[in-house]
């Protein structure tokens, strides 16, 4: 338990959770974005929603964020100097050669975080092995040192070559950089990472760099703001690889927030994977312009260890959240060779969809599930009342585009966005070698319960698990954040007993260098370990996670072989007979959050009423019931309507409904048994 | 030596037919079939043990129907796409036509002249069934496998087919889901490096067995009746988005230049013709024109002309789309027997890839002569293909690695150009060079932009790049370098940009420049220089706006002098 405010800013909304041990509900609220004081948007929301002797009472307060995000999309940010190993300086703008866009002979590779007039260059080599192939050249730092400055440099990203090997050469610039009268911020790269591949590494770094500044101050205003509330709880914001981590640590480390947007839906759906028991479980986010889908198994969401945030790779762990350009107001147009086409364009939340009446003309999916009904009678929470004559004009004039009524046309549009998702979803568990037939599907965010029944029809999924605050599942999710910090190393190693030594050395130093990021001393401290490992000639492998006593490996290498042997077995449907080598060492501490006790509401009576609506297992219109969120209890069939605050479930004929014992719904496939 | 007629090749496979399949459903099908692809793509990325496949991405994925039309394919190597086709064609055949195939059968086959390809681009079929349709499609990957026994483990100097590696005429490396063993011992006991090619090969099985799924799960989830109306809908939808294309070119017959440097075995410039002819929407290309067989291996066998012509042409007009059989209908392709375009048995063909290259970069210099704003200039033209073998000091064991290297990219109308792999391996991504430096006896001493490389222009050609690679053990290197001799053009006015090229300076201080070069032998500490070419230059320089000019010149991409000389108007 634990009283605790989650805040989560997005491109429209920022919402609002909070959870009160003392009656165990959770509360939630909603206000615009303040894009130019985005902090300012978050207090709001404390202030507005949240009643004083909570804020006293909270012990954390966590935060998803995309002001990082958003200072790179939009190129805010420092002003980046870039100190290169001599011959080295262009790695950030040759990337690795690829185009983005394969079919595109005109795709234009991203301008460098970092112009070229400002990457400067020492002479120093390391090798791989961390061995010195030419000593740091000292003397010329001092004239490094005057041109960033007469430049006006900010920051500064120190890029060595395989500084991951060996970081003194790296540490030394730095310290003569101070010296020398640099007094802006300063990243290094083994700081960042310590794992191979140097324009990865590179341009991590100077994201670094870029927007450490701007996160570091924003969130110490934040933080003052809250105390000045009378908060004295813990602040932390979420982490892209899952979990949380304290607002110091961010301001140091902010890349590894950057990609946190849609990390709160799959921490939640972890959450309520371990609650309810499920083994397998795959989100379906679907917002107004996107649509995100992650794997939960065993109650954990899947890390990666690299990704790409504005055309640019970083190297950072990161939850394996797949996003497609399809959501609630994905426009659907007839293309030029005349097929109907569903998205990545959206509407955005000005015009939005013609149902909103806010002047958009273009149809989107929400208009087609307005003109099929699936929304319901037409209030919605937020205000708007649905313009069922806008959404219907706007779909006929594509319908008459491709020869189909406007009916037909709905449908289509429904059935096309939804095979996009589901091919995402069929994806990401596919190269797991899982069947997604065997899941229990997580449909959250505004339009994610719309498309719930939809989905899993198209993936033969026989069981949907509608969460508490469907519609603010993210902020929902970002409560159950534990505290976690990692740090990698690459090493590659036979797997044998004499590298287990190694590895049980390198555990050590990064645990002690986790140990000293962040003022956490607590009981409930765990340590986690992962080796990256491959067969021998391979370049990718599996992450595995593997047992520890305290900080030390408790597995001898046969064991971690087989642990590798089995996850490939079930990847790929066969092993080998080569050897297995480890090339990268994981350490993570997390510290639990307290439990939540998730408690079902009291079910309330409500009016109930009916509406007809576009059934697609029957594939005409019927009259479906109409019925508030909180007067589900035993369950009932199909076809019926559910709304809530923030969002409206679409439950087909054949399908039935129930309240489980943790607030959450669960649907099944055929009718309510009583 | 004997002439032939030409022969007339329509780059499409089957009959078009008409359907009233929905626009909605077809769209739905699509996607589930480039999602197919790209699950068999991952597979095989995910398992692959040479870093041709999994970093370089020398392969193509592809699913077909049953009548050998590409359903999709996954981004991979373009230059592959067209060339699929006839290798299932081909694999089929050889082993005893249709009727011989059986579920869980996968064929191996790489014959250069139905490949396109050098031996060592090796392709493997699985034929895919429903129990009740019967065959419904196949699913084919070609990749590069690093070692299969050629004169050397990469080659410039063959002279016939026979010297550049084993052949696996079609044969079944798995019968009935089980692995032919004495097939596959042959395969490993014919590569220098038999555990990398065991491994490549043993995940080019997973992966085209994981395609069959998939494909066979999109054919079950709609059915016959929903799913082949949908298929050929999907054709006529990919023609009907090229031919709008083409409709915008004026009609007329445009004829593009170009030159390769020489044939790798005899040292003389071979130059060459492609005739576009735009008739409405239909689009001819005509190689027959060109040059006899060449005696050394820039031969491009028939499938590899075709795949240039459709690379050039769904790079253009396919507006950005996965390609699929029906953006191939509108254009048709002439070749005439014996030539550099359609070399017959057993003409050397190792290096058929750099004549084709260069043909996509002479088809734009075509398009360019009707429209000069719809392509860019030429690039670097090259992929700088460099390869590396030996024996690791202390181990002893033997090791390969090989990678293309990225060249400036040519300047269009409205754009500078950048610095990537060439268009046609365009999802490519060349090693890290901290990758490289754990795995290869070798130090990277330099790499960056080269200044004053760029063609000039109102927009200016990407920069090339100039590489110094230091080795730390004796290797064997193989050098496979197109337009060192010949600079790339500039379009419309702009002006041309550096050529490739290449050299070896030894530890005595002797230099060597070359371009193509087999099995060098080369000492430790000596130092290879790799000098990439630039992009060609777009418009009159005089027109290039000064602010971006002064930009050029503070951040180095140009020197002083070059920007007096080319853009006087800045000063």
């Amino acid at each position: 338990m634990a009283t605790r405010i989650g805040v989560d800013i997005g491109g429209t909304f920022t919402d609002l959770v909070f959870f009160d041990e003392d009656t165990g509900q959770t509360r939630e609220g909603k206000l615009p974005t303040v894009p130019s004081a985005p902090e300012q948007g978050v207090l709001n929301a404390v202030r507005e929603f949240v009643p004083p002797e909570i804020i006293a009472k909270a012990d954390y307060f966590l935060h998803g964020t995309t002001v990082g995000l958003n200072a790179l999309l939009e190129r805010r940010g420092a002003k980046v100097g870039m100190v290169c190993t001599k011959g080295f300086r262009d790695v950030l703008e040759i990337r690795r050669g690829d185009r983005a866009e394969m079919y595109n002979l005109f795709w234009q590779q991203p301008e460098p975080l970092v112009p070229r007039y400002l990457r400067l260059e020492l002479d120093e080599r390391i090798l791989f092995d961390g061995t010195v192939h030419r000593p740091l050249d000292e003397a010329a730092v001092v004239s490094l040192v005057k041109q960033f400055n007469a430049e006006g440099v900010d920051s500064l990203a120190i890029c060595f070559m395989n500084a991951y090997a060996n970081p003194a050469h790296e540490l030394r610039a730095a310290e003569l950089l101070r010296e020398h009268g640099f007094t802006g911020d300063i990243s290094m790269s083994h700081k960042v990472s310590r794992e191979y591949r140097e324009y990865e590494r590179f341009s991590t770094t100077a994201i670094d760099a870029f927007v450490r500044t701007r996160m570091s101050s924003y969130l110490q205003r934040l933080e003052e703001g809250l105390v000045g509330m009378g908060f004295n709880g813990r602040c932390l914001i979420a982490r892209s690889g899952s979990g949380s981590m304290t607002f110091a640590e961010a301001g140091e480390r902010p890349f590894e927030t950057i990609m946190s947007g849609p990390v709160g839906g799959a921490q939640g759906g972890s959450e309520i994977a371990r609650s309810l028991d499920i083994d397998a479980l795959i989100t379906a986010d679907v917002g107004g312009t996107s649509f995100d889908t992650a794997l939960i198994l065993d109650g954990q969401a899947q890390v990666l260890f690299e990704g790409e945030v504005a055309g640019m790779p970083v190297q950072s762990a990161w939850v394996d959240v797949r996003s497609i350009g399809s959501g609630g107001g994905s426009v659907a147009y007839k293309d030029i060779g005349g097929l109907l086409r569903v998205g990545p364009r959206s509407s955005g939340a000005v015009p939005g969809p013609a149902c909103y009446g806010k002047g958009g003309t273009e149809p989107t999916t929400t208009d087609a599930a307005a003109h099929l009904g699936m929304l319901g009678p037409g209030k919605l929470a937020s205000g708007i009342q649905l313009d069922f004559a806008a959404s219907e004009k706007a779909i006929g004039d594509v319908a008459q585009q491709i020869g189909k009524d406007v009916l037909d046309t709905a449908v289509g549009i429904m059935r096309i966005a939804t095979s996009s998702m589901a091919n995402a979803m069929r994806e990401i568990t596919v190269e797991q070698g899982l069947d997604p037939r065997s899941m229990a599907l997580l449909p959250f965010g505004g339009a994610g319960p719309m498309f719930a029944i939809l989905l899993a029809d198209e993936l033969q999924i026989s069981k949907i698990i509608v969460p508490p605050l469907a519609g603010n599942f993210s902020a929902w999710g970002l409560l159950g954040a534990d505290m976690v910090q990692s740090a990698a190393l690459t090493r590659i190693m036979p797997l044998n007993e004499e590298s287990l030594g190694e590895t049980d050395k390198v555990l050590a130093e990064l645990f002690s260098e986790l140990d000293a990021r962040g003022e956490i001393s607590d009981p409930a401290l765990e340590r986690l370990a992962n080796l990256d490992l491959r067969y021998v000639g391979q370049e990718h492998g599996p992450s595995i996670p593997v047992p520890l006593a305290g900080s030390k490996l408790a597995a001898s290498s046969a064991e971690i072989r087989s642990l590798f042997e089995e996850d490939y077995l079930r990847t790929y449907g066969s092993t080998m007979e080569f050897d297995v080598e480890i090339v990268a060492i994981r350490a993570t501490n997390r510290i639990p959050l307290p439990r939540r006790e998730h408690a079902a509401p009291p079910v309330q009576a409500g009016a109930q009423s009916t509406w007809p609506a576009y059934s697609f297992s029957r594939g005409e219109y019927i009259d479906f019931d109409v019925i508030d969120r909180s007067s589900i209890g035993d369950e009932i069939s199909g076809p019926v309507i559910i709304t809530e605050s923030t969002t409206t479930l679409y439950v087909d004929a054949d399908w039935s409904v129930r309240a489980g014992s943790k607030g959450e719904l669960v649907l099944t496939r055929g009718a309510a048994k009583k | 030596m004997k002439t032939y007629d030409p022969i007339v090749h329509e780059a499409a496979s089957g009959a078009v037919k008409e359907t009233h399949a929905d626009p909605i459903t077809t769209e739905v099908v699509r996607h589930a079939l480039n999602s197919a692809a790209n699950q068999m793509k991952h597979a095989l990325m995910r398992t692959a043990f040479s870093p041709v496949i999994y970093e370089v991405l020398d392969f193509a994925v592809a699913l077909y129907d049953k009548d050998v039309r590409l359903l999709a394919q996954a981004p991979s190597l373009p230059m592959f796409m067209g060339t699929l086709d006839f290798c299932i064609r081909e694999a089929v055949t050889n082993v005893g036509g249709v009727e011989a195939l059986e579920p869980g059968d996968v064929l191996l086959y790489n014959w250069p002249y139905g490949t396109g390809s050098h031996p060592q681009d090796v392709a493997m079929v699985m034929p895919v069934f429903d129990d009740e349709a019967g065959l419904i499609g196949y699913t084919a990957i070609k990749g590069h496998w690093l070692d299969i026994g050629a004169k050397d483990v990469y080659c410039t100097d063959t002279v016939d087919v026979f010297q550049e590696g084993t052949v696996f005429p079609g044969v079944k490396l798995c019968a009935r889901g089980e692995i032919v063993r004495d097939i596959y011992r042959m395969v490993v006991a014919n590569s220098r490096i038999p555990k990398m090619v065991e491994g490549d090969m043993n995940a080019t099985i997973v992966a085209v067995r994981a395609g069959g799924i998939a494909l066979k799960r999109v054919f079950q989830r709609f059915g016959a009746e929903t799913f082949w109306p949908c298929v050929e809908e999907m054709y006529n939808h990919g023609e009907r988005v090229v031919r709008q294309y083409f409709e915008s070119i004026p009609d007329g017959t445009y004829v593009g230049e170009g030159i390769l440097d020489n044939n790798g075995v005899q040292d003389h410039p071979i130059p060459f013709e492609v005739t576009l002819k735009v008739e409405g929407s239909q689009v001819t290309l005509d190689y027959s024109n060109s040059p006899p067989a060449q005696g050394g291996p820039i031969n491009c066998p028939v499938p590899s002309t075709l795949s240039a012509s459709r690379v050039a042409i769904s790079m253009l007009a396919g507006f950005g789309e996965p390609p699929n059989e029906g953006m191939f209908r509108a254009l048709t392709v002439i070749t005439r027997p014996n030539t550099l375009f359609h070399p017959l048995p057993p003409a050397p063909c190792y290096l058929y890839g750099w004549p084709a290259l260069q043909a996509i970069e002479v088809i734009y210099n075509a398009v360019s002569k009707a429209v000069p704003d719809a392509v860019p200039a030429c690039s670097g033209g090259c992929i700088l293909g460099i390869s590396y073998s030996g024996w690791r000091e202390g181990s002893g064991e033997p090791w390969a690695d090989g990678a293309p290297h990225p060249v400036g990219q040519g300047a269009w109308n409205g754009g500078d150009g950048g610095t990537m792999l060439h268009i046609a391996e365009s999802a490519t991504r060349f090693t890290p060079l901290e990758v490289w430096e754990q795995r290869d006896p070798w130090i990277t001493e330099r790499m960056e932009l080269a200044q004053d490389s760029c063609g000039p222009g109102q927009y200016r050609g990407g920069p090339g790049i100039d590489f110094e690679f230091r080795f730390t053990e004796q290797i064997n290197m193989t050098a496979a370098i197109e337009r060192a001799h010949n600079a790339p053009w500039g379009l419309a006015g702009g002006g041309e940009a550096r050529p490739n090229g290449a050299s070896l300076k030894y530890a005595d201080g002797r230099q060597r420049d070359f371009s193509k070069v087999t099995r060098l032998a080369v000492p430790s500490d000596a130092v290879f220089t790799l000098r990439t070419g630039g992009g060609g230059g777009y418009g009159p320089s005089n027109e290039r706006d000064v602010e971006r000019v002064k930009a050029d010149l503070r951040n180095g991409y140009i020197s002083e002098a070059y920007a007096k000389k080319h853009y006087p108007h800045a000063f």
